[in-house]
């Protein structure tokens, strides 16, 4: 028998070096398992890379050549501190991978193309137009030009497309020709007409995700995640999991709230889905909106509160960020020990965390 | 203190090229010497250059203590304890004496590999640290010694990817020295100074990128 120390090598990890992504088959565990850490962190060494995971020194440093070669991490300048070596931080490389985002939401679909750190690249926003029956054929179009929109060399950069639909009645109810029929059809349509692996999500759940993986909650392992988008929603995330329900219930003290609230003042809201960086005062119609979605926030933490101790919320809307920050501002006054942090991603937060799926899936540990 | 041992041949033992292996460069002018200064203190470089030397092969001709494999053993127990083991070796392999492919190369030094694993010349009797460094290819003119290195240049340029698939089966560092430096064209497969500063200042960023806990 011969000795099988010598059988021919084995090279799992040797990247085609024709560019492109690896064949998902060969993203072994330990693979994933590194680029779990670095879309989670930013700048992280090789020695903290071997300290998080357990990993050899070595393992560590074949995993890192191998994704360095493939091009979907590079390596920053050396660190030289007070004492000890210097050292070497690793992070992603933002050409690295490329994902398309798209959120079905109740006035628009929106379709993003961004890369590996979340930087949206290409960005389309197409309305619902109530004299069209179908909104179908200028949809598939959107997903083919944010494709078209990255160099031609680069598609094969392009980790898949992420779909969020929205997930619960309430929401169901106010989009335009929804049904979960539809939308399973949706899936293997886009698969077979666009050619790339389509994973899907409730939009809520994409958009914590979104916030996750590029946003203000990188560092967060454990938080509540609040999206304020027509409705009022939330998501439990816990040691970086978000906790995906189909019993998640919304209330009706989002924008679509607002919008009435401006309207029995006699008020046009029509600024509201204008998505620009401030809204104008709606004077008392906002301030009544406002304690009621402050109310809601709180009665969610509060009943949260006997059985996880969570300290920190994080609000994601498409709304302007002046707004977000003014109620964490309000919720952090009523509310001692939290932290409201109002999310980052301003531009379709829902479309740039679905973008976040084909990353998690293809390159992450579950 | 972390001790580092430079396994080589001539490139490792400083050989000017077109020289003889008494023409050597200064310590300080040395790869490994480079390294040294690169790394500072808490570091103690250890080098191991031999003229001549195969991963594993007794040479007919130069004599069987050419062997790499048959003195790595003696030298680890020498220099124990070790953190870190640099093998660069393999233009000797070439040779059309030995009539050996790139691929076969790369399985010797998987071997010299495992006889570090099996010995654990590392701290507490560990595995150490194994970087395997492919050297640098010969160039296409190596003068005097084309009949010696009959085909060789073409398998020199082999030998990176071949150590590289060695090196990620077996789970070990590697680093292609041919993508900092190349060789003189006086002999066509020694390196000259600059490249020694070269690849010094490039192995130490290796060391260090390895990522060391502070030591207790």
């Amino acid at each position: 028998m011969p000795d099988m120390r010598f059988a021919p090598p084995n090279p799992l990890r040797i990247a085609d070096r024709a560019s492109g992504l690896n064949a998902v088959s060969v993203r072994s565990y330990n693979e994933r398992l590194v680029l779990s850490l670095l879309l989670q962190s930013k700048d992280i060494t090789r020695l903290e890379i071997g300290e998080r995971t357990g990993l050899s020194a070595q393992t560590v440093s074949v995993i890192v050549r191998s994704l360095e070669q493939e091009g979907l991490i590079a390596k920053g300048e050396a660190q030289r501190g007070r004492v000890g070596p210097p050292t070497v931080p690793i992070s992603l490389n933002p050409e690295g991978a490329y994902s398309v985002g798209i959120s079905v939401g109740h006035r628009q679909v929106e379709v993003v193309l961004v890369d590996f750190v979340g930087s949206i690249r290409s960005h389309t926003v197409l309305p619902f137009s109530a004299a069209q029956d179908t909104n179908h054929p200028q949809f598939m179009t959107a997903i083919a030009k944010a494709i078209a929109d990255l160099p031609r060399h680069l598609h094969s950069r392009i980790a898949g497309i992420g779909l969020a639909l929205p997930g619960d009645e309430a929401e169901l109810e106010l989009t335009p020709k929804a049904a979960r029929e539809r939308f399973d059809a949706l899936q293997e349509e886009v698969e077979r007409e666009i050619g790339y692996p389509v994973y899907v999500q409730n939009d809520i759940t994409a958009a914590a995700g979104g916030e996750s993986m590029f946003g203000v909650a990188k560092h967060l392992s454990d938080y509540l995640f609040f999206y304020l988008g027509a409705r009022l929603h939330s998501r439990l995330i816990l040691n970086h999991q978000i906790y995906n329900t189909t019993a998640a219930v919304s209330f009706d003290v989002g924008i679509l709230r607002l919008e009435q609230e401006i309207r029995k003042n006699g008020n046009s809201p029509s600024e509201l889905w204008e998505r620009r960086a401030d809204w104008p005062s709606f004077g008392d119609a906002e301030i009544a909106w406002q304690r009621e979605l402050l109310e809601q926030m709180k009665s969610s933490i509060a009943a949260l509160k006997p059985f996880v101790p969570v300290a920190s919320v994080v609000l994601s809307s498409y709304a302007p960020q002046a707004v977000c920050k003014a109620i964490c501002r309000e919720l952090e006054q009523a509310m001692p020990g939290i932290s409201a942090i109002a999310g980052n991603i301003e531009r379709s937060p829902k479309a740039v965390g679905a973008a976040g799926l084909p990353f998690s899936s293809r390159f992450m540990v579950e | 203190m972390r001790s580092i041992l430079c396994y080589g041949d001539s490139n490792t033992h400083g050989q000017v090229p077109g020289g003889t292996p008494l023409d050597r460069y200064g310590l300080a002018e040395r790869w490994p010497g480079v390294m040294a200064r690169e790394l500072g203190v808490g570091w103690h470089v250890i080098e191991e250059g031999l003229s001549g030397r195969t991963t594993v092969r007794d040479d007919p001709i130069e004599g069987a203590h050419k062997n790499g494999r048959t003195y790595l053993r003696p030298c680890l127990q020498s220099h124990a304890v070790l953190d870190l083991v640099i093998i660069m070796l393999g233009t000797n392999d070439l040779k059309a004496r030995f009539n050996q492919p790139a691929s076969e190369v790369a399985m010797a030094m998987g071997c010299l590999v495992y006889d570090i694993k099996e010995l654990k010349p590392g701290p507490g009797g560990s595995v150490p640290e194994i970087m395997i460094v492919s050297p640098p290819p010969m160039l296409d003119d190596i003068k005097e010694w084309r009949s010696i290195f009959a085909g060789a240049p073409e398998k020199s340029r082999q030998l990176a990817l071949e150590f590289e698939i060695i090196a990620d089966s077996l789970e070990v560092h590697f680093f292609d020295a041919g993508s900092v430096v190349t060789c003189d064209p006086l002999d066509g497969f020694h390196i000259n100074a600059p490249a020694h500063v070269s690849l010094g200042r490039a192995l130490a960023r290796e060391v260090e990128a390895i990522g060391w806990p502070d030591e207790r």
